[in-house]
């Protein structure tokens, strides 16, 4: 019934020394302490000092040829529309994470719980668009949303509609196009989280005297709570720097962050403030997943109140 | 408050399977049923329907004179304790235990005073603040009980409680629980493979046989010392079946065995018709039979054989005895000496001994 | 009329229904047109393999794929390599566990940023963009992956087993070889080929990190996207469709046999 428990500390599956012939051991240690530590020497190259030098690329002026230290990157940024975008952009990942929570939830508890059955096939029928090219499902609902594409065709077809309607171009079509490709980031962690658990939690709970209701809320969301998280951020982050989508399917006629970042880049002039714009954007990024954690935190401590507090 | 539970005519097939097959028995008021039975023979099926946790094919549940049978599980005041506790893990043993209570809107003071009258009872009251996963099992067992017990459910149900837990937490074990429903007067319904625990706890019991249906219903000893056909004779203990001939001499009821002779049985009235029958199985436990070296006089059948293996197991002795036809017979013989008088060894020729009235009649 | 009770048992299955049917309804579409003998946005004429044929001609596209796979399979290659390196001095005994948790930061960082850094920092070197900073980009999102899940699953390994093998006379690097990267191989192969999928679908880094004369397949999609629909693209994307899916499932199948129940008291 339970698994057997080995305790183990980290690196334990090392012996206390180990264990070369005489000459490797000379050999061995210098080179292999340098190999052992590649990750970190690429992680320090590539990761890290690039990280740094964008934080400190905002700082820094080089339009007269020497290097000044200004905020006058950071300035140009609290105006109307820079602000504006930024606050697009926050909402729409926020909009995005909303609604793909509301869906992936009740949806992955239904496939558990009714379907049980066929669990493991939907289970892959969710793997295969999460791992189809991002690029490829963007064209998918431009076919079917484009002024010539397949809904328009069918609509007259049938006879709904004598003129094409333009579904693409607008912020309808964007939100589609988000929630199309960020679904199954929220739903296969939800849907593993409670995969794991035995059904007999909630019959227990149920038999005890609650009903449906009080035992999704007293005990299913508190255990899943883990992989609700966890869609949250492979959700909200990754949707904020969002570009393509928007570009593609709204056309010119919506700016969001990464618009702006992708724009300004390849330009010598506004290099500077493409840097400043996306250290800012980290940081309200950062910041909104700092409230985002406490808030969860809370949100899973009310839930969990016990009868004392 | 508690009542019975009545099962009228309950079936239910799942995957193909009929699990159970027209069941009817009534478990009654206030007292510790067992429900014995092999592994796959239903009875935990019938837990659960009783529980509501599954719905009948066809047939009703009754508590007491209401009936349940559409009743959903939350609205029936009834209680299981799963096989793995089912404890929620995110919950402290507090939490747990409180569970029923919380859900009620009970006021906070007398939840406290309830959780934590249990808590003592219990001897949990150091672990209050521990989750699940920092239990050992019998601890996790007391807690998913106490969870149970908690908001006074008319029956309990308990699905083979001890079988995670080891032989020496499993004796305690069981004599607590029969003290509880001494002191609750709650009926318990407690599910088992076991027919150790069975026997122990129960005031009633029934057997289920491996299509679905009940072989019989009585009590531990009715079951035990009376076993209404071979398989409970052989599920309930161990037995030593002869088959042969039922017939009557005068006011003595002979049985002829085949190769072995004639032996003197007692057959009770129900099992009447057995006689003149060609098909009648004899059945004699091994407690109830008495070996020796020499021949004794007193009793009403004896055999000769030749002791084939001992098996010593501290209180008893179990012997295997074979007979002139082949045939190996078990007798149990407790230890009652440091050191017996006689010695009884490999290879000595024994006789066995029985009464007329321990032999209990079956038929095929 | 719909009974109460058959209202209810019909709202969950129509759930599920539908969220499949949203997400795979496009998916189906672009693979029926893909077959379609008119270019798009044409009705549906007769069922052709032309635009097929025409795929496998274009040049610019296969040499873009080629691009991407090459990217790939050398991101997961270095990922792979450098992790192994890593692993291996922890096993004989190297305290790194605690840095360890850097590498989530790979991941909590969105790509545009990271995209836009690196950027940065190869004008500031003068690193000439190109397949070598795509490949770069790449193994930082690759080691966020691969590195916390070898850990995970090598700290599980029983030390017992390391024993037994220094007992039989084993040394380091054998033990290593025949105990423990065996044992590791269904992570390895099942994070490995995550990074794969992912470098080869990847397209911020890719868009940032390029330049102008290097084109991996999502970079040549997306361009192709700014010029409108094109069943070439369709039949592109139909092919593509089914290759993801002989993998996933292949993955799953495989993965399903190491899946173990957790109870409720675990």
């Amino acid at each position: 019934m339970m698994e057997q428990e080995v305790v183990l500390s980290p690196g334990s599956s090392a012996p206390a020394l180990p264990r070369f012939s005489g000459v490797q051991r000379f050999l061995k240690l210098e080179f292999l302490s340098a190999l052992g530590l590649l990750p970190f020497i690429w992680q320090s190259l590539f990761f890290f000092i690039p990280m740094l030098l964008l934080f400190s690329m905002s700082f820094i002026d080089n339009s007269s040829g020497t290097l000044r230290f200004t905020i006058s990157h950071f300035t140009q940024l609290f105006s109307t529309t820079y602000l504006s975008i930024i606050l697009n952009s926050v909402g729409l990942s926020l909009l995005t994470t909303l609604i793909t929570l509301c869906i992936a939830f009740p949806f992955s508890f239904i496939s558990i719980f009714h379907f049980s059955k066929y669990k493991n096939i939907i289970s892959l029928f969710l793997l295969i668009p999460f791992w189809t090219n991002f690029i490829l499902h963007i064209y998918a609902w431009f076919f079917v949303l484009e002024k010539n594409g397949f809904l328009n065709q069918v609509l007259m077809h049938f006879g709904f509609i004598t003129e094409p309607l333009a579904f693409l171009n607008n912020f309808f079509s964007i939100m589609v196009m988000m929630i199309y490709y960020y679904l199954p980031f929220m739903i296969l962690p939800i849907y593993s989280t409670l995969e794991r658990f035995d059904s007999s939690i909630f019959e227990a709970s149920m038999d005890l005297g609650a009903n449906r209701f009080q035992t999704l809320l007293k005990v299913v969301i508190p255990l899943c709570i883990g992989g609700i998280r966890t869609g949250i951020f492979l959700v909200f982050i990754p949707s904020f720097a969002e570009f393509l989508i928007p570009e593609l399917m709204g056309g010119d006629k919506y700016f969001f962050m990464g618009n702006v970042i992708s724009l300004y880049m390849f330009e010598e002039k506004t290099l500077g403030t493409a840097v400043a714009f996306t250290t800012l954007s980290l940081a309200v990024v950062l910041m909104i997943v700092y409230f985002i954690q406490k808030g969860l935190v809370l949100f899973t401590r009310r839930l969990t109140r016990g009868v004392r507090t | 408050m508690t009542r019975s539970i009545r099962l009228v005519g309950v079936s239910k097939t799942k995957n193909g399977n009929k699990i159970l097959d027209n069941v009817t028995l009534t478990i009654p008021s206030g007292e510790f049923f067992a429900l014995l039975g092999p592994s796959g023979c239903g009875k935990t099926t019938l837990l659960r329907l009783i529980a509501g946790l599954e719905s009948v094919d066809a047939g009703k549940i009754y508590l007491g004179e209401v009936d349940i049978t559409h009743m959903p599980v939350h609205k029936r005041k009834i209680n299981i304790v799963f096989q793995n506790y089912a404890l929620f893990p995110h919950l402290d043993v507090y939490d747990n235990i409180a569970y029923s209570l919380s859900i009620t809107g009970m006021h906070e003071d007398e939840i406290d005073r309830r959780v934590f009258k249990l808590l003592k009872a219990f001897h949990l009251d150091k672990l209050v603040d521990k989750k699940p996963s920092e239990l050992s099992g019998g601890q996790q067992q007391r807690v998913a009980i106490a969870r149970a017990i908690i908001n006074e459910p008319e029956v309990l149900l308990l699905d083979e409680p001890l079988a995670a837990l080891d032989y020496k937490l499993r004796e305690k074990m069981l004599i607590e629980l029969i003290e509880l429903q001494d002191k609750l007067l709650t009926t318990f319904v407690y599910v088992t493979h076991d027919q150790f625990e069975a026997l122990t706890v129960a005031d009633h019991m029934c057997i289920m046989d491996p299509e679905g249906g009940i072989a019989q219903f009585g009590t531990p000893k009715q079951i035990y010392e009376f076993p209404d056909s071979t398989f409970v004779a052989k599920f309930v203990g161990n037995t030593n079946l002869f088959h042969g001939r039922l017939g009557k001499k005068g006011d003595a009821t002979l049985f002829h065995a085949s190769d072995l002779g004639t032996f003197t049985v007692e057959c009770t009235p129900q099992k009447l018709e057995l006689i003149e029958s060609d098909n009648a199985i004899m059945s004699i436990r091994p407690e109830k039979i008495f070996i020796s070296k020499k021949s004794v006089e007193n009793f009403s059948n004896t055999l000769k054989g030749i002791v084939n293996s001992i098996v010593y197991t501290g209180r008893s002795t179990l012997y295997e005895v074979l007979l002139k036809n082949g045939k190996k017979i078990q007798v149990f013989e407790q230890n009652e000496e440091h050191f017996p008088q006689v010695n009884i060894d490999y290879d000595d020729e024994v006789f066995l001994s029985w009464q007329k009235e321990n032999v209990v009649m079956l038929k095929e | 009329m719909i009974s109460h009770s058959t209202l209810k048992k019909l709202t969950s299955p129509l759930i599920v229904f539908s969220i499949f049917v949203f997400l795979y309804l496009p998916i189906i579409v672009l693979i029926v047109y893909s077959f379609n003998s008119r270019s798009f946005p044409a009705p549906w004429k007769t069922f052709t393999f032309e635009w097929y044929i025409a795929l496998f001609a274009h040049g610019t596209l296969w040499i873009s794929f080629f691009n991407s796979f090459i990217v790939a399979f050398a991101s997961t290659f270095l990922c792979f390599f450098m992790s192994m390196c890593m692993l291996f001095f922890l096993f004989i005994g190297g305290k790194i566990e605690k840095q360890l948790s850097l590498f989530y930061l790979n991941l909590v960082i969105p790509e545009a940023v990271l995209a836009v850094g690196l950027l940065a920092y190869f004008s500031l070197l003068h690193i000439p963009l190109g397949i070598v900073t795509v490949i770069f980009s790449h193994v930082v999102i690759g080691l966020g992956f691969i590195v916390p899940a070898l850990y995970a699953r090598f700290v599980q390994i029983d030390p017992r087993l390391t024993e037994a093998s220094y007992v039989l006379g084993a040394s380091s690097l054998q033990t290593f070889n025949k105990v423990i990267f065996p044992l590791l191989k269904p992570v390895l192969l099942s994070t490995s080929l995550m990074i794969f999928m992912i470098s080869f679908d990847d397209f911020i880094l890719s868009y940032f990190c390029a330049g102008t004369s290097f084109q991996t397949l999502s970079l040549f999609l997306a361009n192709s996207l700014r010029n409108g629909i094109s069943p070439v693209v369709n039949a592109l994307a139909t092919i593509l469709i089914i290759a993801t899916g002989c993998v996933t499932s292949f993955i799953f199948i495989s993965s399903r046999k190491h899946k173990t129940r957790v109870f409720a008291h675990d």
